[in-house]
């Protein structure tokens, strides 16, 4: 042996030498090594620190169920990784690795003092101790806590990679390819069946590839696979969640592995949906509870001997072996065959094997039974352990470099729990094991309880002469989770294996207690004399194991993070320069900026040029519904406020729907087309949801009807014009539409030509002027848009924003729904009264209306706001009090819910929710500011022409 | 219609062609929203027969729900809508716009984001579902050709989706 690294054996390429650094010193590996098996080599012993007392950690396990490695990759160039398991990181030439949770370095470290003052850190600790006072928590105990007990650091730059991600469909899907998962494709390749073969190391084998005599099978099967036309292998991928309906998540990691990353994604997220699903995910060993069992040099016998038979590394050169279970002998045997010499076998039962105490005994191996490990010497790294037996409590001290545990397995029941499968415990195995599927699913191998690593013996905890209340025996490695922990929770009255696990975070870790549920449980249903059947096991969710955020945004990020939806004119916008903002999922142009205009000027600007001249405005993102059938009058009826039935086809009128609660959800000024048709139009944002709940009472209540619903919002482009040259700019290009005032009024609707293509023209305003809302057909909407600018050049057209909408509506008291509404005013309470049908029988919301709480006095209402300074522009959301020197907290009446400068009127103008507002009119009330306190009046909410007159021009 | 006006599409017109799939702008079509509960009163109101099943076509006719057919092709027109009659005939012709996928990838490409089994989604089928989000109609005109209409103002974001994953692949 060359340090730890044994002379033969293994799968590692020992041509192949691969250079990385671990906390900036340099090491050699061979390829086929992983971060653990490489240093371990090198004999490094200390990985971490442990998450609450700054332990020192070595390796634990092998594999998955590491808890103690957590490890940071730092690739550069913002790709950092942090707490990754040493275990599972491969590596590769120039792999730049980090531990974590250490200040100031991994073998001095501050926070290690915690471990001296344990004895002040019981569960619950936190909870207890930084209750006081309150407002320390956020700025002082949670930062400092956060600081001492840790994982890695978050990446602090943007990630550069990119992520792939697809949907995969199969008859059979297997997760795990040890020898039951690779039987299992065996026997499905050949068929018509799509096989998914999932496995998350970087070869199939599982834990064939810790056992020589099975590589040549495992050869042979490997390439039948591969030459398999119906199955698909994924090698490096994780099945994180098992989701209704055989939906599994699987991440395939592509590059992490590569000393040259490439330009490819960095990871694949598989969305697959199974026939049948197989579950092959195999059993994790589980540790023993004594005293010392984390000192670094303290493992998992099984992941002795991967290290040994699969990397070629012998984790010491003298190991101990404490066992409770068979399968510690069989690991002892092969550790010895393959040259690690083996100081004894310490085993807590009785009575083992006769074969397998022959056999060691054959190898001249010390064996101790009834005894168990008490303590451990060492700290950086183990230098005996003490033993004692389990009856007399005669001790002695066993030289060792390194002490393995074997404390039986626990199948990975981990998916087959997402899938909501029942289980059941198993005696024999000291576990749960899988019982009635809930999904087309079956376990095949240790999963499922069908191989046998012999006999052994459960129990929480390995006996000690040692006061139990003093001594650091771990469960929950990750955690820092100890035994006298869970005795604490049960004698503070949690009883519930749920609320234990809460109050010690036993099992809560990123490894979510892979190696500790089962050993706690025991100790708990040993604290509460209580059968462990009876006690259950907690809940296993989704991932399997940490999982990047890129995976999970596939392709989901930057300019495909979310739709930007575009109007058909949304590109003449920007040529114009007009400054974008976002509506619902929409992006709108907010104002149309000239050179050296603010926001302010732009809008002043617009708004003068609409009141005074023509205004053009790209309305096409409201929502729009076409609503067909003989009993589509009924259907509006039913939905809206307003009543329907006698509106005339050719005419528009104005609609408010409220929720079932009575309250304003939607408005929008719909028209009738024809007796059995009609075009209704929807807020913006509200489309969907207007859309949904229309179509949700049709189908629920009012299946009888025969209406239907089609959303037209995008087969229309919608061109606002508006002012009192409107007219005169559209008149040279409408066809068969008599534009006369008499012939075509105010709130009516004409269909016709309009620059060679079809419209339906609206005559409507929500600017309070002589106004149009044009609709033509989606892809010619920026062409008649273009014609009618144009031609509008000669009348002064203007193009106007958003925003300019907004100003000219408010000027004319329009409430726009979810600006001045909050989902809690009725038409009353809007002041839109005359929009509710009295004698209607019934209309959707109409009972909540009588509500007493609806009818009493009081309630909040809109109203206007004119400051008494007319150049203060109040701000919106500001909160509005009678009385400004009433000490604080004051009575608060409402808040301002629209406020913008008229350029129209001279002075600001605000529309507010005041309490009792319709009864204020007159009164002064103040919006109390930082600093100083602004006086305003109440009003009615209509600022401009409120006879009305102009909209009829 | 409007020989004067230019048409203006979300998306380029020009062919984009990448390993194993070329993306391109179906021409303008007449799309027609046909609704009713009874399948008969619209096959007397047309003069056409109806697909019977969700997801299959007739003739340019698709089934897409229960009570839910789309007529589409590049120049159909029904002679009358239907008035007074319990049915609904709607005009969405300019509501979407259509995208062909070609190539032997563009399945794999279309599975990057729409979770149906389409390696089992026959020729001449056609369904709306989704694609990474944005809902889709999409039918397989052959083995290796398939159309995706989508609302207008989806389109470019859809485009830049399909276009992602071709190239990545």
């Amino acid at each position: 042996m060359s340090g730890f690294r044994m002379d033969q054996g293994g799968r590692v390429d020992r041509g192949a030498r691969v250079n990385f650094t671990f906390d900036g010193k340099p090491y050699q590996g061979f390829a086929g090594d992983t971060l653990a098996s490489a240093l371990l080599a090198a004999g490094v012993t200390l990985f971490g620190r442990s998450f609450k007392y700054h332990r020192p950690r070595g390796i634990m396990g092998a594999g998955v169920e590491e808890p103690n490695a957590l490890i940071s990759v730092d690739r550069g160039g913002g790709r950092f990784t942090p707490n990754l398991r040493a275990t599972q990181i491969e590596i590769y030439e120039g792999l730049n690795a980090k531990s974590q949770n250490r200040w100031p370095s991994l073998k001095r470290d501050f926070g290690a003092i915690n471990d001296r003052l344990g004895r002040f850190f019981p569960a619950g600790f936190y909870n207890k101790t930084f209750m006081w006072p309150r407002s320390f928590w956020e700025k002082l105990y949670e930062p400092a806590i956060r600081r001492m007990a840790g994982l890695g650091d978050a990446p602090s730059e943007v990630d550069p990679d990119h992520y792939d991600a697809g949907y995969a469909h199969c008859e059979l899907l297997i997760v795990g390819a040890g020898p039951a998962g690779i039987d299992a494709a065996l026997e499905a390749s050949g068929s018509n069946a799509r096989v998914i073969l999932i496995d998350e190391q970087d070869e199939l084998g599982g834990g064939a590839l810790a056992d020589p005599s099975l590589w040549p099978w495992l050869e042979r099967s490997v390439k039948a696979l591969q030459a398999a036309p119906n199955i698909t292998i994924l090698t490096r991928t994780t099945a994180f969640g098992y989701f209704h309906d055989n939906f599994i998540g699987a991440v395939e990691r592509i590059t992490d592995h590569l000393a040259e990353p490439g330009h490819g994604p960095r990871e694949k997220l598989w969305k697959i949906r199974a026939a049948e699903v197989i579950l092959a995910q195999g059993a994790i060993e589980r540790p023993l509870v004594f005293e010392g069992n984390d000192v670094p040099g303290v493992m998992l016998a099984s992941a002795a001997r991967v290290f040994a038979l699969r990397h070629g590394v012998a984790v010491g050169k003298n190991v101990a072996v404490m066992a409770a279970h068979d399968s510690g002998w069989k690991d002892a045997l092969a550790l010895a065959k393959a040259g690690v010499g083996i100081a004894a076998i310490i085993d807590v039962r009785d009575a083992v094997d006769a074969g397998l105490v022959a056999e060691a005994e054959a190898k001249d191996i010390p064996i101790y039974l009834n005894y168990s490990v008490i303590g451990v010497n060492g700290r950086h790294h183990v230098k005996s352990a003490q033993i004692c037996s389990n009856d007399e409590y005669l001790g002695g001290r066993i030289a060792c470099d390194a002490l393995l545990m074997a404390g039986g397995w626990t199948p990975s029941i981990h998916l087959w729990s997402h899938s909501k499968g029942s289980i059941a415990w198993s005696e024999d195995w000291g576990a749960f094991l899988p019982d009635k599927p809930n999904e087309n699913v079956r376990c095949v191998g240790a999963c499922g309880g069908t191989f046998s690593f012999g006999k052994g013996v459960n129990l929480g905890q390995l006996p000690t002469p040692k006061d139990p209340a003093t001594i650091k025996a771990f469960l929950d490695f990750q955690n820092d989770v100890t035994a006298k922990d869970i005795a604490l929770a049960v004698r503070e009255g949690y009883h519930s294996v749920e609320h234990i696990k809460r109050y010690t975070t036993n099992g809560m870790a990123t490894d979510q207690g892979k190696t500790s549920n089962l050993n706690a449980l025991q100790l708990a249903s040993g604290f509460l004399d209580r059968p462990i059947e009876k006690i259950g096991l907690t809940t296993f969710r989704p991932p399997y194991t940490p999982q990047s955020f890129g995976a999970f945004a596939g392709h989901a990020k930057d300019a495909l993070f979310i739709a930007t939806r575009k109007s058909p004119i949304d590109s003449w916008a920007g040529e114009q320069g007009a400054v974008y903002e976002p509506v619902a999922q929409w992006r709108r142009a907010r104002y149309f900026p000239r050179s050296g205009e603010d926001m302010h000027a732009a809008v002043n600007r617009e708004c003068l040029a609409v009141r005074n001249g023509v205004g053009i405005f790209d309305a096409s993102t409201l929502g729009k519904i076409e609503v067909v059938g003989p009993d589509a009058a009924e259907f509006l009826n039913r939905m809206y406020t307003n009543p329907w039935k006698q509106l005339e086809p050719g005419r528009c009128r104005y609609g408010l729907l409220l929720r079932e609660d009575g309250f304003i959800t939607d408005d929008g000024v719909s028209a009738r087309l024809a007796p059995d048709r009609f075009h209704l139009t929807t807020t913006t944002g509200g489309a969907a949801r207007v859309l949904n709940m229309m179509e949700d009472y049709l189908q629920t209540e009012w299946p009888d009807l025969n209406v239907w619903l089609t959303s037209i919002t995008e087969q229309w482009a919608v061109i606002a014009l508006q002012g009192p040259k409107a007219r005169d700019v559209i008149a040279p290009f409408v066809e068969g539409i008599d534009l006369s005032p008499e012939a075509f009024p105010h709130m009516a609707v004409r269909e016709g030509m309009i620059c060679g293509v079809p419209t339906r023209l609206f005559r409507v305003s929500f600017t309070g002027e002589l106004g149009y809302e044009i609709n033509v057909p989606a892809a010619y909407g920026r062409a008649v848009w273009e014609v009618l600018w144009d031609a509008g050049e000669a009348h002064g057209i203007t193009p106007y924003g958003t925003e300019t909408m907004h100003v000219l509506r408010a000027e004319k008291g329009f409430i726009i729904v979810g600006q001045d509404t909050d989902g809690t005013l009725t038409p009353y309470d809007a002041g839109l009264a005359w929009a509710v049908g009295k004698k209607k029988a019934d209309f959707v919301g109409k009972r909540s209306l009588a509500r007493p709480d609806i009818v009493a006095e009081g309630r909040k209402q809109l109203v206007g706001l004119l400051t008494d300074d007319p150049n203060e522009v109040l701000e919106e959301g500001a909160q509005i009090v009678a009385d400004p020197n009433q000490p604080v907290p004051m009575t608060m009446l409402g808040h301002v819910t629209s406020s913008y400068w008229s350029a129209t009127l001279g002075r600001s103008i605000a529309i507010a929710m005041v309490a009792g507002g319709q009864g204020r009119m007159g009164e002064t009330l103040h919006i109390p500011m930082p600093g100083r306190t602004i006086a305003a009046k109440v009003t009615a909410m209509v600022f401009y022409d409120a006879e009305g007159v102009r909209v009829n021009g | 219609m409007a020989d004067a006006l230019l048409r203006c599409e979300p998306v380029p017109a020009a062919p984009a062609a990448y390993s194993g799939v070329t993306i391109t702008l179906a021409p303008p079509m007449r799309r027609w929203s046909l609704r009713a509960k009874s399948r008969q009163a619209l096959e007397t109101h047309l003069g056409l027969s109806l697909p019977r099943k969700i997801g299959e076509t007739l003739g340019d006719i698709a089934c897409l729900g229960p009570d839910e057919w789309l007529w589409r092709a590049v120049d159909v027109e029904p002679k009358e809508t239907g008035a007074g009659l319990p049915l609904s005939v709607v005009d969405v012709s300019e509501r979407s716009v259509g995208i062909i996928l070609e190539g032997h990838a563009a399945r794999a490409m279309l599975n990057a984001g729409c979770p149906l089994d389409l390696e089992r989604f026959a020729v001449g089928r056609m369904t709306r579902t989704i694609y990474e989000g944005v809902e889709i109609i999409l039918s397989r005109e052959s083995e290796t050709r398939w159309s995706v209409d989508v609302w207008r103002s989806f389109a470019e974001h859809l485009l830049l989706s399909f276009t992602t994953v071709a190239r990545n692949r």
